[in-house]
């Protein structure tokens, strides 16, 4: 080798070590910046907590009213407030998704229902810290401690029942059947309990809705009440009137005008908001009379939150699409009700004005209201604002706002978020996004017969907005290419009758439902799939009959559920579903993702089960081969069909 | 000659003594307590509900007790009794499933009642039914002839196996002769449901009784060793027969009585006790129910009610004095009562009651407190136990004026 070849390879040698060299410093530079002093860490950790919004959903008042507690969704926190100087003294982590809240009679203890964690946390209401967490249902919301303290009811709207959980140990020890989607309780004066419920009961969908309050002994720990409140949906909080106004329990709901064909509608009335007023009669069945919130020029779009405030003739309810609260005169509403044409009043556009003392303005998606002890203030939960409205109930005027973290830019989604909750775009302010697609975004149940001039036809079910981002094309007849086309000009033009949404908003408004995720699937063992849920599955690839021919491509399950791309080909497809009053056979393939949570099925809704797809409307084989299975493997198949 | 009375200074007692009385009148009463609570009721008293006082028409297949109501399941609908009044008479109409009931429970946590027919199953709760048929659910069969409810599982014997549903996560579960793993069901109909602690009894129709160990996943049949439904080559040797038509299981881990139309089987863990009409005091071999009370066990046959202590071996069977024309569709109502007190000896002592029950054709029993209510083809019997019974048994000597206490009371010391 020459010298100079020497001095090249030593000076690529020498190159080489310097790059060795310079790489075990990066790494080692590296390493260190990735362990970091612990305070760093935190940082970090607060600097990302920061982004995400706090999203108030639920408000509680310690029983002197000197703390206010608030269950943040959007951080999975608690906050408790100091009412007096209105600033937070604690955030307390919790479970996921905190949706709820429910205080012992005491006020020692504060229960928070983590929807997405499928338990409850306890706090020392003293300590402010998480002392035990309680077993629940699934997707476990409202809750309500009985007199004694000693068991707690909790709603579980994904398993359409209530969970009864003895305090002392602990442990849940019963479930009780509850309506559809049971969301909201609350402790009721005597030994009741009660429980409202988000949507409408399974029924045909020729049928007009109906909702249910269930009433339970507390006594007893047994359902004494099944009360059908007819024509309504979307019941949320419970308040109960003092004995002098006659002891009402007050419920908002939204009562949907779904079997009429919506292109007859000159201008908009979707939909008609207002309360359902229930009164406990001892033994004898409640008696159900409802009234509108509504008045002729202007909407009260989806009522929320109910409170009654002690010692005034106050009771608040919260409109979420409207931004607003009303605030009622319990004399007049008692007075109202006495009246012959009491019954008369849930078609009255008139009758609010009667009743409603003030209507005031909140901040954005105003959800719970609760009032103080003294009935001196009322606070209200603007969900999309990340504040609390303080009402000064002496001169039912706004008094204050109290922020719960500092003010952070806006992004995409929140603006989004916003726009999903307001109906303030829509003509009279009727209807939000958020009235069809409650639950954040699911579906509510119903058929709607859209955009068709002819009475009965076209009658289509509604369809969930959750984990639909990558399922285009949407509705059911796949004519809407993308999300942006359904928010902005059918939007604007069938259902808000207004100008709508501008681009921007748009863009805002698709990436908050873009990112509308599906809760935990409460099927899904942490373990995977179960022996029987394994065997569904194999049942949903198979590729043979139980005779051992051969299925066809397209008449496989995966064919047109395809797993890859949300378990829908995204493709039209006929499966002899279609009914004379339809105008297409063919329909868009739905996902599969989260359909337990979302009955009824098929096109039209005519299927309440999942087992009715193919025991009643499947007689020719056209929606997959399923006539040769018995009955053990269908409810295999949909055993596995249940945890997608 | 009148009697000398200590005074009132002599009868004062020491403290000590004092104590030992307590002591001797609490064990007295303890003993008179326990003498009492062996006490089998006697029921000598029967309101009916019948088609001539409201009552659904047809056969009462099953009755139900849900604290002051009862429920009684029949040909053609739900009937409720409330505080002695029927109250309504629920049916399709009123969105029950099915159309003719066959069987009832009542979840004790819930407080809800589960009712399977001919036609599906049904859960009414506060008011409202809840139905579950095969096209809308995973139940294996419309035809639901037993419904137990244990826990968060509800239990249904259906022809077409057993279905159980969980009520808390909404899956359900088939066990039949089909599907993986299968059950070992020599036959698929299964017609009677007893679901203990531990272990789940299932009577199949010609299929004898197939036991489920509800821990460790596991089957035990028990099968008529001569496998003849009309002989009985091997006594007391295993089940009496393979056409099971009910059960019920005892407090024992692994004690069962079966009824049959071929008799009546028990089982204690290790023996098997068989009873028939010829060698014992039970009314007929053909057993629509059977139900244990403490100790007793109820058989209903389709010629009386019959009870059985096992303890003392003594039978006590009720019907109508005019059974056999009732039988034979030549009387239209039952007339007196008539009890049949068979102890060891096999000499039945007969009384007479001034009432009845509504048919000797017994489908089905509760029990309410001390009272019994009793199915029966031709409406629901309400039976009342003869009262102070308790004397009878902690005095046994004592002259007894009633006669039925009497009887029973003679044949119990043989």
């Amino acid at each position: 080798m020459t010298p100079r070849l020497q001095r090249e390879g030593g000076k690529k040698a020498a190159l080489r070590r310097a790059l060795w060299v310079a790489l075990a410093i990066a790494a080692v530079a590296a390493t260190l910046a990735m362990r970091g002093p612990r305070h760093e860490a935190r940082d970090w950790a607060a600097v990302y907590s920061r982004r995400r919004y706090y999203d108030p959903v639920d408000l509680k008042l310690s029983p002197h009213g000197r703390r206010l507690y608030v269950a943040c969704e959007g951080r999975n926190e608690v906050l408790a407030i100091n009412t007096a100087s209105r600033r937070v003294i604690a955030a307390i982590p919790v479970g996921r998704r905190p949706k709820a809240l429910a205080l012992s009679p005491g006020g020692r203890r504060l229960f928070v229902a983590n929807a997405w964690s499928g338990a409850i946390s306890q706090i020392d209401t003293r300590a402010l810290q998480v002392t035990r967490t309680l077993p629940a249902g699934w997707g476990v919301e409202g809750m309500a401690a009985d007199r004694t303290g000693h068991y707690l009811y909790a709603a579980n709207p994904l398993g359409n029942d209530i969970s009864v959980i003895d305090l002392a140990s602990g442990r849940e020890t019963t479930r009780l059947a509850a309506g559809h989607f049971p969301e909201f309780a609350a402790r009721l004066r005597g030994s009741w309990i009660g429980i409202s419920n988000l949507l409408a009961q399974p029924a045909p969908p020729d049928t007009p809705p109906s909702s249910q309050l269930t009433l339970i002994n507390a006594a007893t720990r047994q359902v004494r009440w099944q009360v059908a409140i007819p024509g309504a949906v979307q019941m949320r909080h419970i308040a109960q009137t003092p004995p002098r106004f006659g002891g009402y329990l007050l419920i908002p709901f939204l009562q949907p005008h779904n079997l009429i064909p919506l292109i007859e509608l000159r201008r908009d009335w979707y939909a008609s908001n207002g309360l359902a007023i229930v009164q406990l009669r001892g033994r004898r069945a409640p008696r159900v009379r409802e009234v509108l919130l509504d008045e002729l020029d202007r909407a009260f779009a989806n009522g929320y939150g109910a409170a009654v405030a002690p010692h005034t003739p106050w009771a608040l309810i919260t409109a979420s699409g409207a931004n607003q609260v009303a605030i009622l005169n319990l004399e007049r509403l008692h007075r109202l009700l006495q009246s012959p044409d009491a019954d008369e009043l849930a078609r009255r556009l008139d009758a609010a004005p009667q009743f409603v003392a003030r209507r005031l303005p909140t901040g954005r998606d105003p959800t719970a209201v609760a009032a103080s002890p003294n009935g001196h203030f009322a606070y209200v939960a603007n969900r999309a604002d990340d504040t609390i409205s303080v009402i000064d109930l002496a001169g039912l005027r706004n008094a204050g706002l109290i922020r719960l973290g500092a003010q952070r830019p806006l992004t995409a989604r929140r603006r989004g978020q916003q726009l999903f909750f307001s109906a303030l775009h829509s003509q009279d302010h009727e209807i939000a996004c958020a009235s069809c697609h409650p639950y954040e975004g699911f579906e509510d149940g119903l058929v709607w017969s859209f955009e068709t001039p002819r009475l009965g036809r076209d009658v289509v079910e509604n369809k969930t907005l959750l984990a639909i981002r990558g399922t285009s094309p949407f509705k059911w007849n796949g004519l809407n290419p993308n999300l942006a086309t359904q928010d902005g000009p059918r939007t604007a033009m069938y259902i808000f009758r207004s100008q709508g949404f501008s681009p921007v908003q748009v863009r805002d408004l698709v990436a908050f439902i873009n990112a509308r995720p599906l809760p935990p699937n409460p099927h899904l063992a942490p373990g995977g799939l179960n022996p029987e849920q394994a065997r569904g599955r194999a049942l949903f690839f198979r590729t043979r009959t139980n005779t051992g021919q051969i299925i066809p491509l397209h008449d496989r399950c995966y064919y047109c559920h395809a797993p890859l791309t949300h378990f829908t080909s995204r493709v039209l497809m006929n499966v002899g579903t279609a009914t004379r009053f339809d105008d297409t056979g063919a329909f868009k393939v739905p996902s599969l993702e989260g359909i337990y949570m979302r009955p009824p099925y098929l096109h039209n809704g005519e299927a309440q089960t999942l087992e009715e797809i193919w025991t009643r409307f499947n007689p020719r084989d056209r929606h997959g081969i399923t006539s040769d299975m018995n009955k053990v493997q269908l409810n295999e198949l949909i055993a596995y069909l249940d945890t997608l | 000659m009148k009697p000398h009375l200590p005074s009132v200074a002599a009868r004062t007692i020491s403290p000590r003594a004092a104590a030992r009385l307590r002591v001797g009148l609490l064990a007295f009463t303890l003993l008179a307590a326990a003498a009492a609570a062996q006490t089998p009721p006697l029921y000598s008293r029967w309101i009916n509900y019948t088609p001539a006082n409201g009552f659904p028409r047809g056969e009462v297949y099953c009755v139900a007790i849900a604290g002051p109501r009862v429920w009684a399941g029949t040909e053609h609908g739900l009937a409720l009794i409330e505080n002695g009044r029927l109250r309504k008479v629920f049916t399709r109409a009123d969105g029950l499933a099915a159309y003719a009931i066959m069987s009832l429970a009542v979840d004790p946590n819930t407080g809800d009642l589960w009712i399977g027919g001919l036609g599906g199953l049904s859960r009414y709760s506060a008011g409202k039914f809840i139905n579950y048929t095969v096209l809308s659910s995973g139940l294996a069969n419309d035809l639901v002839y037993s419904v137990a409810v244990r826990g968060k599982y509800v239990w249904a014997a259906t022809a077409a196996g057993v279905s159980r549903l969980n009520t808390w996560t909404h899956s359900w579960r088939i066990f039949s002769v089909v599907g993986k793993p299968s059950a070992p069901f020599e036959e698929p109909w299964a017609y009677a449901l007893a679901i203990g602690p531990k272990k789940a009894y299932i009577g199949l129709w010609g299929g004898g009784v197939v036991v489920y160990d509800l821990r460790r996943k596991t089957w035990r049949p028990y099968l008529d060793p001569d496998g003849a439904p009309e002989i009985v080559l091997y006594r007391n040797q295993g089940l009496i027969s393979n056409m099971v038509s009910s059960l019920t299981h005892g407090a024992e881990s692994n004690a069962f009585w079966a009824g049959t139309y071929f008799g009546l089987s028990g089982y204690d863990g290790a023996r098997w006790h068989n009873y028939m009409r010829q060698d014992s005091g039970l009314a007929s071999n053909f057993i629509n129910g059977v139900a244990l009370q403490g100790r007793r066990v109820w058989a209903a046959t389709q010629r009386g009610l019959s009870e059985f202590d096992p303890g003392a071996r003594v039978w006590v069977t009720y019907r109508p004095a005019n059974w056999r024309a009732l039988d034979a569709g030549k009387a239209a109502r039952p007339q007196r009562g008539e009890i049949l007190i068979t102890g060891p000896g096999g000499h039945p002592r007969r009384l007479e009651t001034a009432t009845s029950l509504a048919h000797n054709y017994i489908l089905n029993l509760a029990f309410q407190g001390n009272d019994i209510w009793v199915a029966t083809a031709a409406g629901l019997s309400h039976g009342f136990a003869a009262p102070a019974r308790r004397i009878l048994y902690a005095h046994p000597n004592r002259v007894h004026r009633h006669p039925a206490r009497a009887a029973y009371a003679r044949q119990t010391r043989h």
